[in-house]
């Protein structure tokens, strides 16, 4: 990334990114402003080798405070690519079991992804909707969750079919590309885009619709970069239904008091990302009696979940994920609803060996099963 | 008041322009002056409607932390000082309610409820636009959290917590210790009905309360009444322990002694406005410095990237305010607010000279909010046909920092660019002068018949 020559005579060095940067919190010699500056005095070679570019969680707290706008998570991206080619590498997290199903994907290979969805619900091979599913259904491959890690995309293709929509969901759709996208492997996340934009143009569709935020946010805003403008619409399954449901005739039972409180965790790629706040919000809303009991830090302001891309999950990571269940707990809520699959992997397993008891809930299941 | 007392100066408060023709040398502007329901002409300014106006309304000046009546004056010191009543609120003008209170004690009878606006035409020969300025609404910056967190609040607030004459008479309150306040009288209502319907018990059973209850406990008194006696001991004791709790805590509540100044709140900023509004340093110093003077025990911080203190002294006055108020300048530009348990601010930025994020608990964070052109210079630039800039002020050339894109058409003070006070004056001096000159070197001058 080339900071433009506004920003460069404008930045003030007033800290906001390393004040607004939870790591930098915990790690105190972890400065987002000081690469910047760094890289500005042409001291790039120190930013390139160094470790701490890998600790970045790319969560936008401080590009969007920046009064100059400098994307740090985007400088981030670019540095990291140069990182990779001089063999300075992230610690990839559960042995890079994700980023060899990702290499495989690369490769022509047969899947099977359609399996689950059969025993689900409608679907079909062309029209007009796209049901881009993503990895959340293939994380029981690595992380033990039970048997849950499929409850996401079933919920969204049985709301869906409710909405009278059969959509497409193929063989053929591959990894979205977002992980290697952020760990500055560029190549690997070309060749996944030109299979996946092949996949989408085979169906027909006109419009490619996500449950999984970072998918959504990678093609609303990487894919067009790299491959320019799309040839169908991207679109967010939360805003869809926000726009839906409501006149749908879907009735929705009474919260019960079990389940009468609930807290939000705004996805990173979903809320600063995408600006998505409201229509998650508006679902929820959707359930008669159900109370949503606001974090301190919400929206704008809200947390990750401590780590990104499947890499550099550290005591960093557990003490971030820690601090956020303990906001939520306080917020009196039993579930902490998220509308991210990582998201909940991570504030999931960030309970084991603690003390900390929270329902972490998917948004489509939690909607789905209070309807009527 | 030399303007209010001016023989050469008329002087049309409460008005808009609703039309400018003509040009240099003889324009007709063409005035509204809105209806006040009170004839100016006749009113002394005495203040005796508001006194009796039944009608509290939020008082704009206070910026909603006071309370005024239906019949007002916007401030005490205002030209004219005549009152005004605002019909949204005046239960005249409201269907279906009677009241009158204010023509009755009116005196000097200058209430009219008749009253109509007027239209006027003003010949001119140049025309000054003084329309000011507006301040930057803090909520656009989320992390903030002003409008979420009560006790942060803007400069201008403040400001009206340090004066005598504001919603606290000079002292500095935290907005959530003042409602605490406010809520007590509430409170002892609730307790002194409960006591009541105690009384009623007591009279009906001729036993006291305190004697009743032991006995009801020990199951000697038995049936539906003695159970809604007893339902209203517990309630009333209830109540009777809250607002004693309440009145402990509002005794010892003291003022906000741990004050924190955030600077360039929505300045030098390219997601709102890029430049510097020049006079926040400024204007937080000084309310450090007074602050400290109301209370010795006040630690105030101010916190931004430099402190622009430009204007002769201005570096003594910033100096002063360091080594006798003792504020303590912060290096940095504030990431963001959380709230502590107590309603406690607690303000997040990295200290970039030792270069660690750091968290600073205080009482109370004032915002020194941007100066944004005011809504009144957009619409009288449509009106008129004025250039703006970039920012929304009216456009001028460095060298004729004066002279809009009209000739005879000038401009002073913050509608042209933000400035402090003694430069918003000079400007208005130049700008008058201005006008005169134009005016008496084209020969057009018209004198007014």
């Amino acid at each position: 990334m080339k900071l433009s020559k506004e920003q460069i005579d404008y930045c003030m060095e007033c800290g906001v990114c390393t004040g607004s940067c939870p790591i930098s919190r915990l790690i105190p010699t972890f400065s987002p402003r000081q690469m910047i500056k760094r890289a500005l005095m042409d001291l790039d070679e120190t930013v390139v080798k160094g470790r701490e570019l890998w600790a970045c969680l790319t969560c936008a707290r401080c590009s969007t405070r920046c009064p100059v706008q400098i994307d740090f998570p985007e400088f981030a991206r670019i540095y990291r690519g140069r990182a990779r080619k001089e063999g300075n590498l992230p610690q990839l997290s559960h042995h890079g079991t994700l980023q060899a199903v990702t290499a495989l994907q690369t490769r022509p290979v047969r899947q099977n992804r359609t399996e689950w969805a059969r025993e689900t619900g409608k679907f079909a091979s062309t029209g007009d909707y796209f049901f881009f599913v993503g990895c959340a259904p293939f994380f029981d491959a690595a992380i033990k969750f039970g048997d849950t890690s499929m409850d996401t995309v079933k919920s969204v293709l049985k709301l869906v079919n409710r909405m009278g929509i059969e959509p497409v969901i193929s063989d053929d759709e591959c990894c979205c590309g977002h992980d290697a996208l952020w760990s500055g492997d560029e190549a690997t996340f070309r060749k996944l885009v030109r299979k996946n934009l092949d996949a989408i143009s085979g169906s027909g569709a006109k419009t490619v619709f996500f449950s999984c935020p970072e998918g959504y946010a990678t093609f609303k805003h990487h894919v067009p970069q790299y491959f320019g403008e799309l040839p169908f619409e991207v679109l967010h399954i939360t805003e869809f239904l926000a726009r839906e449901l409501p006149g749908s005739g879907v009735k929705f039972a009474p919260a019960s008091n079990g389940d009468g409180v609930v807290t939000y965790q705004d996805p990173c790629r979903l809320g600063r990302k995408a600006g998505i706040y409201e229509p998650p919000r508006d679902l929820l809303k959707l359930v008669p009696g159900l109370q949503i009991e606001e974090m301190g830090l919400n929206r704008e302001n809200a947390v990750c979940c401590g780590t990104s891309a499947w890499m550099e999950c550290s005591n960093c990571s557990k003490t971030m994920q820690t601090e956020r269940l303990l906001e939520a707990l306080e917020t009196g809520a039993k579930t902490l609803i998220t509308a991210c699959p990582k998201c909940r992997i991570h504030l999931t397993c960030a309970q084991s060996n603690t003390d900390l008891h929270m329902d972490v809930a998917d948004l489509y299941t939690f909607i789905l099963n209070r309807i009527e | 008041m030399d303007v209010g007392r001016h023989p050469n100066i008329r002087l049309l408060a409460y008005s808009e322009v609703e039309k400018v023709e003509g040009e240099l040398g003889d324009f007709k502007v063409t005035v509204r002056k809105k209806a006040r329901y009170v004839d100016e002409s006749k009113c002394t300014g005495c203040g005796a409607c508001a006194e009796k106006c039944p009608t509290a309304i939020s008082d704009e000046y206070n910026l909603g932390l006071a309370n005024a009546k239906a019949i007002y004056r916007y401030f005490a010191q205002g030209i004219p000082s005549t009152y005004t009543i605002n019909t949204n609120f005046c239960r005249n003008f409201q269907a279906g309610k009677k009241c009158g209170v204010c023509a009755k004690v009116c005196q000097a009878g200058a209430i009219d409820y008749k009253q109509q606006d007027q239209v006027l035409e003003v010949e001119a020969g140049a025309v000054i636009l003084a329309t000011g300025y507006e301040l930057f609404d803090a909520r656009r910056i989320p992390e903030y959290g002003y409008g979420r967190l009560p006790n942060v609040v803007t400069a201008l607030e403040f400001e009206r917590f340090l004066s005598a004459s504001g919603p606290t008479h000079g002292h500095v309150y935290r907005p959530t210790d003042l409602a605490l306040k406010e809520s007590l009288p509430e409170l002892e209502k609730s307790r002194q009905k409960a006591f009541k319907a105690l009384e009623k018990f007591e009279k009906q059973f001729e036993k006291t309360s305190d004697e009743f209850y032991p006995l009801y406990e020990a199951g000697e008194l038995k049936g539906e009444d003695y159970e809604k006696w007893a339902e209203q001991v517990r309630a009333f004791r209830d109540l009777d322990g809250e607002v004693q709790a309440r009145k402990e805590k509002v005794a010892s509540l003291e003022s906000a002694h741990r004050l924190a100044f955030i600077q360039c709140v929505g300045s030098r900023d390219i997601r709102f406005n890029r430049y510097c509004s020049g006079f926040c340093c400024m204007h937080a110093i000084k309310e450090a410095i007074i602050a400290r003077e109301h209370d010795p025990q006040a630690q105030v911080y101010i916190i931004g990237m430099d402190i622009r203190a430009v204007g002769k002294g201005f570096e003594e006055y910033r100096n002063r305010g360091a080594k006798e108020s003792h504020i303590e300048y912060v290096r940095s530009r504030v990431a963001e607010i959380t709230e502590d348990k107590d309603h406690s601010p607690v303000i997040w930025y990295e200290d970039t000279k030792e270069r660690v994020v750091k968290s600073l608990p205080v009482d109370l964070v004032i915002l020194s909010t941007a100066c944004e052109p005011s809504p009144a210079t957009r619409i009288l630039a449509d009106i008129i046909g004025l250039e703006v800039n970039d920012f929304g002020f009216y456009a001028t050339d460095p060298s004729q920092p004066l002279d809009t894109s009209r000739p005879g058409i000038f401009v002073c003070g913050c509608a042209q660019s933000p400035m402090d006070i003694p430069e918003s004056v000079a400007q208005a001096s130049s700008a008058a002068a201005r006008a005169a000159q134009v005016l008496s070197g084209s020969g057009t001058l018209r004198l007014a018949s």
